[in-house]
């Protein structure tokens, strides 16, 4: 199945340049070139050079530097989010789909609810109140996530919970939590798996908007999206100081969704 | 009809959640209107009074009602930073908010429908191919970062507009377009590679299908099969997702505001958000969340008359 699958280029072509990108997120958590937030008055706004392949910013700091940095912090929160979302959203899927019932109705009006109010409106409730930062950004595109999950994984449990097999294990005494998830959900990981990498990107691209607009990750630590919105200032004189940083958005997502497309397709 | 009541029902049901959600939780923040009118170095006993004067020690649910009763009217309350009624702050801006999310939307329209079909007719041809990988790459790219491509390119190289010269719409109104369609595109290109991209699918799926076959052993030639059988079927997911993006597209110019400088909905809500202004932010996100429920009313609906097979499976 896994030769399968590396032979479709689409699904082929994804793995490389997520793998591409997560090693340089991985080798940018222990090792940047330079300093991401050191300041060098000589080199404001150099082009690329040897010492600075894409060159610096306004302030004269290393932008590869801060787009590794930036592109770790946009991971982890991506990562962060998507787990709250599929933790709760399975949690929440499977009990309403298992057992059904009033409770059922109840939680899914509340998600439907929650799902008809765009996630950046979320967002941006939970920040005027809380006030900014990462974790605020990561708590409400978490809360912003879970209807989607939870509705996907509901469906599967529907699917599955009336099947022999999941039958013949009741008989045999086995406990309804065991049957749901060693039993069910295993079942569900297909499904599961294409829809956590659309989230994945989903929750890359929020991110970025949200750092764009001043409300997630607060300087002087670097994010993408916070990146973009500084170089917006320099953009004819320093258009290297935008175009980086957007491209390395563009792999981000666009390695994950050709991985998703492959996994849908097969 | 049962149909359409029990969907609106649902609709004003979460309408209702929704507004006291919002209610609730901009109550739960320390600082009122009352404190807020009169700072922080106040004795306790003026505040008490004036709270008592604006009825903020009422319950919860008195003031909800209050509320929502004075919001249905249009009172959205007042700003604590300008001292004016947000209802005023925000007419003026609405406008172009909602005139840029419908021209994004006629835009993703006009260019979407041909090039699917167009890619559908052309099913695993090279042409086909390039409109796919282009569709995968722009659905890939933030809006926002689209707009600084596209204020880049039309605005710094090929000088087509002046970057952050918006001109108001009641001044201007031809130069108010021709600014305004840059932000639109940019907001349109990554929904129409999703529309493309939907509709090519659909449209492959639909040919496999019994009917096609029928229809063209009747002698029917390949554009009518198209245009008559096909594409009506193909189109029931493509009214979906345009009918969530018509709401994706109003609040996606929320940021694609910042990037025009255009003074709309989405740099008011911003700015008020900064400066803690909450009755502002609270009448916005109500405002915008039920134009984003009602147009979801309105896509069920459109949905209903294009396949009626979707009321009778439900009742």
């Amino acid at each position: 199945m896994k030769k399968k699958l590396l032979n479709q280029p689409t699904f082929l072509l994804g793995t490389i340049i997520t793998s591409i990108m997560l090693l340089m997120t991985f080798i940018g958590f222990f090792y940047t070139p330079y300093d991401p937030t050191q300041m060098d008055n000589s080199n404001k706004l150099a082009g690329c050079s040897l010492e600075h392949i894409m060159g610096c910013d306004n302030f004269g700091r290393d932008i590869f530097s801060r787009v590794l940095q930036g592109m770790g912090n946009t991971f982890l929160i991506a990562v962060a989010t998507v787990t709250i979302g599929v933790v709760c959203g399975i949690l929440l899927g499977a009990f309403t789909g298992y057992f059904g019932g009033w409770i059922d109705e109840v939680i899914m009006r509340i998600i439907d609810v929650i799902f008809a109010f765009p996630s950046i409106l979320l967002a941006l409730v939970f920040v005027s109140i809380f006030g900014t930062g990462k974790y605020n950004v990561v708590f409400a595109l978490g809360i912003a996530f879970i209807p989607s999950f939870a509705r996907i994984v509901r469906s599967e449990f529907i699917k599955y919970k009336d099947m022999d097999y999941v039958k013949s294990a009741r008989l045999a005494g086995v406990s309804d939590l065991r049957i749901m998830f060693v039993h069910i959900l295993p079942n569900t990981m297909t499904v599961l798996l294409s829809s956590i990498m659309i989230g994945f990107n989903n929750a890359v691209l929020s991110e970025a908007g949200m750092s764009y607009l001043g409300i997630g990750v607060q300087p002087p630590d670097a994010s993408l999206g916070s990146m973009l919105s500084e170089a917006q200032s320099y953009l004819f004189s320093a258009p290297n100081y935008a175009i980086f940083p957007g491209v390395m958005i563009i792999l981000l997502v666009l390695g994950f969704s050709l991985m998703a497309d492959g996994l849908k397709s097969r | 009809m049962k149909y359409v009541g029990k969907k609106l029902g649902a609709m004003l049901v979460t309408l209702l959640l929704i507004s006291f959600l919002v209610f609730l939780a901009f109550d739960i923040i320390p600082g009122d209107a009352a404190m807020a009118q009169l700072g922080t170095d106040v004795t306790p006993e003026r505040l008490e009074a004036l709270r008592e004067e604006m009825g903020l020690n009422k319950p919860l649910i008195e003031r909800y009602v209050i509320w929502l009763v004075a919001f249905l009217q249009g009172d959205f309350g007042v700003s604590y930073k300008y001292n004016m009624p947000v209802a005023e702050m925000i007419s003026s801006k609405l406008p172009i908010t909602v005139i840029m999310a419908l021209i994004s939307f006629a835009i993703m329209v006009i260019v979407s429908l041909p090039l699917g079909i167009y890619t559908a007719k052309h099913n695993g041809k090279r042409i086909d191919r390039c409109i796919t990988v282009m569709n995968q790459v722009m659905m890939a790219v933030p809006h926002f970062f689209l707009g600084i491509v596209i204020t880049y390119v039309f605005g710094l190289v090929l000088k087509l507009f002046v970057p952050g010269d918006y001109v108001s719409y009641e001044k201007d109104f031809g130069a108010f377009l021709s600014y305004i369609i840059f932000p639109c595109v940019a907001i349109a290109i990554p929904k129409i590679a999703m529309s493309v991209k939907l509709l090519k699918s659909s449209c492959v799926e639909e040919a496999r299908k019994d009917y096609v076959r029928t229809a063209y052993s009747k002698g029917n030639n390949t554009s009518k099969v198209l245009y008559r059988h096909v594409l009506r079927n193909a189109m029931i997911p493509v009214v979906t997702l345009w009918g969530m993006t018509l709401a994706d597209m109003l609040v996606g110019s929320i940021v694609i505001e910042q990037v025009f400088n255009v003074p709309g909905i989405g740099r008011i809500l911003l700015t008020s958000i900064s400066y803690r202004d909450y009755p502002v932010v609270q009448a916005i996100i109500v405002l915008i969340a039920t134009v984003v429920i009602v147009t979801n009313f309105c896509v069920d609906m459109i949905y209903q008359l294009i396949d009626p097979r979707i009321s009778v499976q439900e009742s």
